[in-house]
């Protein structure tokens, strides 16, 4: 499955017909952001939950498509809409990566955001995640595309010290985005975990780096 | 609120009975990005990481709507060497 282009007025009022989830992205050329909406939005597609709810992801261009914009009262981009037999169900103005993952996921599979009743609660939830692998890294965004300055740094780092790591992108999880914080007791991002013990940010990363006990410590 | 360098200054030095307090604003004075160095003999004794949630804990109001953070722990000797 990949991003439906959408150039046409008819194109929209299809795809946006369907009894099932249409995310329709109001995007330009110009603006860096909706690149950005784009990328959150291919890797949304991916998912299972998405996949499996037929779910459709569209882009169109907020001003070749001026009516519909007009219609929807898209004033900037990017803004994302979400719709169900042609009703407007939800949307996010702006590059709000978090909200618009958590409302494209609630919406395919039908649940309320609040109410997920199949996750276990979140302390394990958290436990199990630090302790997916040896090295576990919470960072803004993935390894190959990191989404804020530190996160990048830090991913840098590690590729220089050689050791196998995995990564968790918070940015697609308000649930452990936050609860992280407060269960680890650590207030920001990224947070690099060994056998699921906090080792810290990237500062000490980088003091361990200085000290030489970075390798030490990541292969402990 | 927006956080000035005085601000954070002024308190890590209360707070820490720091001997050498350096705040710079990265964010061009918009409160939101924020690297310190902290010269105290409380880190004594303490690995890195407990230095950290020291600092941590100080400005643990501020960090709440910081954007971005970074810090350097030293003790007396440290930052004598």
């Amino acid at each position: 499955m990949s991003l439906i282009t959408i150039d046409t007025v008819d194109k929209f009022n299809s795809l946006i017909r369907s009894p099932n989830l249409s995310v329709i992205h109001f995007s330009a050329e110009w603006a860096e952001q909706c690149k950005q909406v784009t990328e959150v939005l291919q890797e949304l597609l991916k998912l299972p939950e998405v996949q499996s709810c037929n779910s459709q992801i569209g882009v169109c261009d907020a001003e070749s498509l001026s009516e519909v914009s007009l219609k929807y009262k898209v004033d900037s981009v990017p803004t994302v809409i979400l719709f169900k037999n042609s009703q407007q169900i939800d949307r996010v103005d702006g590059v709000d990566v978090a909200q618009i993952s958590s409302k494209v996921k609630a919406h395919s599979t039908g649940k309320a955001i609040s109410d997920v009743t199949s996750k276990p609660p979140l302390e394990e939830r958290l436990k199990a995640l630090i302790n997916k692998h040896n090295v576990m890294i919470f960072m803004k965004g993935t390894r190959d595309t990191p989404r804020c300055g530190f996160s990048k740094t830090l991913i840098s780092i590690l590729n220089g010290v050689g050791v196998q790591y995995e990564t968790f992108d918070i940015l697609m999880d308000e649930e452990v985005r936050q609860g992280l914080k407060v269960y680890s007791d650590w207030p920001t991002y990224p947070q690099v975990y060994v056998k699921g013990e906090l080792i810290g940010g990237l500062d000490i990363i980088k003091e361990l780096q200085g000290n030489g006990e970075l390798e030490s410590t990541l292969k402990a | 609120m927006v956080y000035t360098e005085e601000y954070i200054k002024d308190k890590l030095i209360k707070e820490l009975d720091a001997v050498h307090v350096e705040v710079v604003d990265d964010s061009d004075g918009c409160g939101a990005k924020f690297s310190v160095v902290v010269v105290s003999d409380k880190f004594q004794g303490k690995p890195l990481l407990a230095r950290h949630k020291l600092v941590n804990s100080v400005l643990q109001e501020e960090l709440k709507t910081i954007h971005a953070f970074s810090q350097k722990t030293l003790t007396v000797e440290q930052w004598n060497k």
